[in-house]
């Protein structure tokens, strides 16, 4: 009994050991190989390079924006879950406390398209953004992600408002609150939970999206951190060594993030699917 | 103002609502109502000018795009195999990772880690590792199974693209798996052993029947996502060799950006793929929620 129970958590722990080298390798080889000039990534790929040849970086760094992108990303995600954030507060809040027709009908609204496919969209919405002069400018791409992101948020908040007692801003509107200010003064701050969830998941979709970006920003300024890579290995198909190091440099932000945060990430992740 | 508001809730609803609704309805129910109506027209990319056409559009899809039926069943086969590995492989290590005393935040954090990344950029990451690292491997070490057309044959393209989605998407269920593991009553795994159950029918009686919620959730979400798999293929194979690993998403955006630019059939097709994914995500939904039990 004992010794099968051994032998039982020793594959575990090979198994575990097999999935770490799995989920590791590409991003460790990723980085190893950034820096390494094409010379000694022919001779070994895997060898730990005996010295750093942070050229390539410096190269890179030359030819490229870097910072103009990394800007941009971070103003589109900022801007884009910002407002989803205010947007769905506002309305999953009072939607979730307004009985009758009307406020279901709104909510059934939000909810019937949540299965539609981007690529349903995708043309229709082109034109549209085409007719709002929305195509190349990152300040005001954010308004589509608002509109693309609010449907989840507000279904989230709506559930989440449920579990607020009424009296507190029955009482607060007896102390003669506005409804909007007992909105930002009582029940906003109440909602900090689900809003870490919602901004986790968010951001994530915004600053990682490829395909929105790759149809709306058209012209080389607007570009974010991935359509920058993205052109990056159209131009240089081959040379691993510098599409390496521009892979490495615009996932650095993401990992520092990772890092630092992990905790409330991996929490937020499952949250939002449980409530989801 | 304030006494209006209060009087008439409609009013308070709606300025609410207001802005949420404005933006949505912009660039999400408009789009869409007019995707359903172009869907029906010859719309072109190029000409402002368009003909309202029916449904031969429709019929052209499934008639004579031998294209569009080959990605259709090509993405079908996919979505089958990687619900089933993604989960399978998500659940394994959720409970491989609770198993442990010690490390087990470390292996989480490692496993999840790809989650952060855009699938774009690692599935570039993962085109190195193919193009490069793998037949060196083959070549220089002993490693000689590593000797495969990994993007160049449609039957390991296939594979590939299997390794690629598995490695992005297999951390976000082990999170929510090891979410639902956690909320099992200790209790009565322990009520399981003392009866004389083996770790694996405690496993598939006890704990199994009892986190059906998540496993209802996980299954719709990767059903849901693995539809409109676009960046791996995109980033990985082009849709090649020849075509042999298109999708329906790819498909539909040759269709709009690289071909004719017929924006009309093209928005006909993304209509047949969210139909599948509406029709296909209810039956599981449904099927898979009488099998939850309660707590």
């Amino acid at each position: 009994m004992r010794s099968s129970r051994l032998a039982v958590s020793l594959l575990a722990a090979l198994l575990l050991l097999a999935a770490a080298i799995f989920f590791l390798f590409p991003v460790l080889l990723a980085l190893m190989n950034s820096l390494k000039t094409e010379g000694e990534m022919f001779k070994s790929v895997v060898q730990w390079p005996k010295t750093l040849h942070w050229e390539n970086y410096r190269y890179v760094l030359t030819e490229v924006h870097i910072l103009n992108n990394l800007y941009n990303t971070f103003v589109i995600t900022l801007l884009s879950v910002g407002g989803i954030i205010v947007c769905s507060s506002l309305a999953g809040y009072k939607l979730s406390r307004t009985p009758g027709k009307f406020s279901a009908f709104i909510f059934f609204l939000f909810l019937s398209s949540m299965l539609i496919p981007f690529y349903s969209i995708m043309f229709t919405l082109i034109q549209m953004a085409s007719r709002l002069h929305i195509q190349g400018s990152v300040y005001r791409l954010p308004l589509i992600y608002i509109g693309l992101g609010v449907n989840f948020a507000i279904f989230l908040y709506h559930g989440f408002v449920k579990s607020i007692p009424r009296e507190l801003e029955e009482s607060a509107q007896m102390d003669g609150c506005g409804q909007l200010q007992t909105f930002i003064r009582i029940i906003f701050p109440l909602l900090v939970p689900i809003t870490v969830t919602i901004a986790i998941l968010d951001i994530l979709w915004v600053w990682n999206d490829f395909m929105l970006p790759l149809i709306m920003l058209t012209n080389y300024k607007s570009y974010t951190l991935v359509l920058l890579a993205s052109t990056f290995f159209s131009q240089y198909s081959n040379e691993w060594s510098y599409i390496l190091s521009i892979l490495v440099l615009t996932s650095l932000p993401v990992i520092l993030i990772y890092l630092l945060f992990q905790k409330y990430i991996v929490q937020g992740i499952a949250d939002g699917a449980i409530k989801g | 103002m304030h006494r209006t508001l209060r009087s008439k809730p409609w009013l308070s609803l709606l300025a609410f609502t207001a802005p949420a609704l404005l933006l949505y309805t912009v660039f999400l129910l408009i789009p869409t109502i007019g995707g359903i109506y172009y869907s029906f027209t010859d719309w072109n990319g190029l000409f402002r000018h368009y003909n309202f056409v029916g449904f031969s559009n429709y019929v052209e899809a499934f008639a004579s795009d031998s294209r569009f039926i080959y990605s259709l069943f090509y993405t079908l086969k996919y979505v089958v195999v990687i619900v089933v590995l993604q989960n399978a492989v998500g659940l394994s290590l959720a409970v491989l990772v609770e198993s442990r005393m010690r490390a087990k935040s470390l292996f989480r954090t490692l496993f999840f880690m790809p989650n952060m990344f855009s699938v774009y950029i690692s599935t570039l990451m993962w085109s190195f590792i193919f193009s490069t690292v793998l037949p060196q491997l083959a070549e220089k070490t002993i490693l000689h199974f590593l000797d495969q057309p990994w993007l160049g044959s449609s039957s390991m393209a296939f594979v590939s693209i299997l390794l690629v989605s598995v490695w992005q998407g297999a951390g976000y269920l082990m999170v929510i798996y090891i979410a639902a593991l956690q909320g099992v009553p200790r209790d009565l795994q322990e009520a399981a052993i003392i009866d004389g159950a083996t770790p694996m029918r405690k496993f598939v009686h006890v704990v199994l029947p009892m986190i059906m919620p998540a496993i209802t959730v996980c299954v719709f979400l990767t059903l849901n996502g693995s539809f409109k798999i676009f960046e791996v293929v995109y980033a990985l194979t082009g849709g090649g060799p020849g075509y042999s690993t298109e999708v329906i998403a790819f498909n539909i955006y040759q269709e709009g950006f690289a071909r004719d630019l017929r924006y009309g059939y093209a928005t006909a097709k993304s209509m047949i793929l969210f139909l599948i994914i509406l029709v296909i995500t209810v039956v599981q939904v449904s099927v898979l929620k009488k099998r939850e039990v309660e707590a």
